[in-house]
């Protein structure tokens, strides 16, 4: 029976205080890390996954942090998107981190979902993946083999995602923390996205970075959402812009070539068509404004 | 199995034995009798379920009740104070911005914690606090009225106190 009143399946949890702990449990097939629990909720109750034990996370302290380490921000995988949106370091440094958090849901939404949940959801439409594309993010991943400690490892955020919902995680190994390297001088990034109205999923979504160099583009990074069965980054795009001096239509120019690298669908959000045309409109506002936070005239 | 926890609504300790899959709203709604939390959607898109846990909104429709154990929870029924309505109800009734009610609960929690945090908010403040609070029948308009009329009320009250 699927109900979005009552959940009908049967599952054990386990409210661990410590990482180990909670790595331990995550072992047994079957075990899922429980978040924020705004996708893994409606997923439970429309029968579209059936754990039988979840590990609740949050309130693990040890997981539960935004900190400025070693010329990184680093986001612990209990820390709340309302927290992300609001810390300072955050606020100053990633104004477009900060945009890309704040279109997601309602103030209730971000009160309880968390940054490592966006990423492992592993929607392709998600809002945070195009800008932890562009900032160059890395996610950290940790698991035990039992009595070793916590043993870690650390991705690109671009090798995270393997196909729609899924990722590189394997059975007992959660996302620890996502950390971004601190924007050179001289950078700029911007995010924007296409919803139907404001509290919607988003038909699409892009981020841009930019460095700058006086008057040329010294590397430019372009990521989109809902175009692909994962977020994407757009190389054509990228090489296009390489070393290119601004002014005369660059941005709208390289824009355009966003069509190699995408391969959107018609779905219940939007169509392929749309998505393809809008998708070098989105792109060059994003690279506009990316630009002009690098501290680019024009 | 059954986990014990113990949940703080209104200031008042329930201890409970919930399984894992109960979901917060139903604990409130039908094993504490607090019908004001609101059953919509049952998807966090409509905002009805809200309710403040360590004075933030959330969501019950999408809240298993083990993860509030040891919390702070707030509902509608935990507004007055002995016997008298809230700033924020008393200026939802004056300002006319409730028509079927239905949306009013979680709307005025939502108002609340905003208000909690940031006494004198803009439209825009407003607006983005009661984003995820859907009402079908106002239009908004007497809403957002009756929340400034509650932080001007509120404020006042301060002064008198101070
Ligand atoms: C009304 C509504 C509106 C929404 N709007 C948007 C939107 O505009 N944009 C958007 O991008 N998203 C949106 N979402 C989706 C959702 O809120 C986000 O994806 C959220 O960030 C998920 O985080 P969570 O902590 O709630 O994850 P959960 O639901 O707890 O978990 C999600 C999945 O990730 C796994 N997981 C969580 N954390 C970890 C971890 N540390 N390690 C390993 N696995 C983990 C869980 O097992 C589960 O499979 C919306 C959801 C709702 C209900
Ligand atoms: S009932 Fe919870 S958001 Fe609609
Ligand atoms: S008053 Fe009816 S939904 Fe808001």
């Amino acid at each position: 029976m699927s109900s979005t009143r009552v959940i009908s399946v049967d599952f054990e949890c386990r409210i661990p205080r410590k990482l180990e702990e909670a790595l331990e449990a995550l072992n047994e097939e079957g075990s899922q890390v429980l978040a924020g629990g705004t996708d893994l909720l409606n997923n439970i109750k429309i029968n579209a996954v059936k754990p039988s034990r979840l590990v609740y996370v949050l309130g693990i302290p040890e997981l539960e942090f935004i900190s400025v380490e070693g010329g990184r921000l680093i986001v612990g995988a209990a820390a709340l998107l309302s927290d992300i949106e609001h810390n300072r370091q955050v606020v100053s440094r990633f104004p477009a981190l900060v945009e890309a958090i704040n279109v997601i849901g309602g103030t209730q939404i971000r009160n309880m979902a968390t940054l490592a949940g966006n990423l492992c959801n592993a929607s392709p439409g998600a809002d945070t993946p195009p800008i932890l594309f562009v900032l160059d993010a890395e996610v950290e991943i940790c698991w035990t083999n039992g009595g070793t400690g916590a043993q870690r490892s650390r991705l690109p955020v671009g090798g995270f995602f393997t196909g729609p919902k899924k990722t590189v995680l394997k059975q007992g190994q959660i996302v620890h923390s996502v950390s971004i390297p601190l924007p050179p001088e001289h950078s700029g990034a911007a995010f924007r996205r296409l919803a139907r109205v404001s509290l919607d999923i988003a038909k699409i979504n892009c981020a841009a970075y930019i460095e700058r160099d006086g008057d040329t583009v010294h590397e430019a990074r372009i990521a989109l959402g809902s175009v692909a069965p994962t977020p994407v980054r757009a190389p054509t795009i990228e090489k296009a812009l390489d070393g290119r001096r601004y002014g005369g239509g660059l941005f709208q120019e390289a824009a355009e070539l966003v069509e190699e690298d995408i391969a959107p669908i018609d779905d219940v959000r939007s169509t392929a068509e749309y998505r393809r045309q809008i998708a070098s409109l989105l792109v060059r506002e994003a690279l506009q404004e990316a630009w002009r936070r690098s501290g680019g005239k024009g | 199995m059954k986990t014990a926890i113990t949940l703080n609504v209104n200031g008042k300790e329930y201890p409970l034995e919930v399984k894992a899959n109960e979901i917060l709203l139903n604990v409130l709604r039908d094993r504490l009798g607090l019908m004001g939390t609101k059953y919509g959607c049952g998807i966090g898109e409509c905002g009805d379920c809200t309710v403040l846990l360590d004075g933030k909104a959330i969501l019950s429709c999408q809240s298993l009740a083990f993860t509030a154990d040891g919390k702070k929870i707030t509902t509608i029924e935990g507004l007055e104070h002995n016997g008298s309505l809230h700033p924020l109800q008393q200026a939802f009734i004056d300002e006319g911005a409730v028509q079927c009610g239905y949306c009013t609960p979680g709307m005025i929690l939502s108002a609340k914690a905003l208000l909690d945090t940031k006494p004198d908010p803009s439209d825009q403040e407003i607006k983005q606090a009661i984003r995820g609070n859907f009402c079908r029948c106002t239009g908004y308009t007497n809403i957002i009225r009756a929340i400034k009329t509650a932080s001007e009320k509120i404020k006042d009250q301060g002064r008198k106190q101070t």
